[in-house]
């Protein structure tokens, strides 16, 4: 049987309706997600509070990319994000969150769908869109879509 | 290094603490605005910069540890990933020549 190749991103990824008292409760939440998905360890979750303390993983445009640290990497087992929509908003180092797009990786398999997720950010209109969208299989094709010639 | 020629820059590297999240983002921009020039874009550790780096995009915070690792590039430190104007001056300057200064202190 050929081994399965699993997407970074799947639709099981994305959580809509999430609600987080503060940023530390909203990257705990990364944290889980990326857990049941099975691509980190339980202690790549230190790693990831390490680094939102150390520097905010805010972006810009109502989105945060919590994630580890260099140190942190042989805690991940497979390239993997997470989508976390928070509708009410998380007070983020003076910032306001709205989607968090958590991040695992030991290798390169998760820069095409941040590459995405720049462009996206980078359009104002597009930006609002992936923070209005509560579909979770749309949200897997935005960060999905192909690079433009 | 203090400065380099825009013209001269072979290599950009962005930098961050893990090398996997907001440095991947930055360079897939920079590698898609740039992808005409000649021009490399990578992503990095902070603490793990190649040597032959020109021009080293690191957040602000990053900096002083980005110099001590790359002292033969110039190290430009950022605050913003979307729209930053030291980041539109890099882009400007590979573009269309000009100068680029390191940034001293955080």
């Amino acid at each position: 049987m050929m081994p399965r190749c699993r997407p970074v991103l799947e639709p099981r990824g994305v959580r809509v309706r999430e609600h987080a008292a503060d940023r530390v409760a909203a990257v705990h939440r990364c944290a889980d997600v990326l857990e049941e998905l099975g691509a980190v360890h339980p202690a790549y979750r230190e790693a990831m509070l390490d680094r939102e303390w150390a520097m905010s993983t805010y972006v810009g445009e109502g989105v945060a990319i919590p994630h580890g640290l260099d140190r942190s990497r042989a805690l991940v087992r497979r390239d993997s994000l997470a989508v976390l929509r928070f509708p009410d908003g998380v007070e983020w180092d003076g910032a306001t969150v709205t989607v968090c797009v958590a991040i695992a990786a030991r290798g390169d398999g998760h820069v095409a769908l941040l590459s995405a997720l720049a462009r996206i950010l980078l359009d104002p209109l597009r930006a609002k869109g992936l923070r209005e969208a509560t579909d979770p299989a749309e949200i897997v094709g935005m960060l999905n879509a192909e690079d433009e010639p | 290094m203090s400065s380099i020629e825009g013209e001269r820059i072979r290599k950009l590297v962005v930098a961050c603490d893990a090398g996997m999240g907001s440095s991947v983002m930055l360079a897939g921009q920079l590698r898609r605005e740039l992808r005409k020039l000649p021009v490399t874009v990578e992503h990095h550790p902070v603490a793990a910069i190649p040597p032959d780096a020109d021009v080293v995009l690191c957040q602000a915070g990053l900096a002083e540890r980005a110099r001590a690792g790359a002292p033969g590039s110039v190290v430009v430190g950022f605050r913003m990933f979307l729209g930053d104007p030291a980041v539109a001056r890099v882009v400007a300057a590979v573009k269309q020549g000009g100068v680029v200064v390191g940034t001293t202190g955080n």
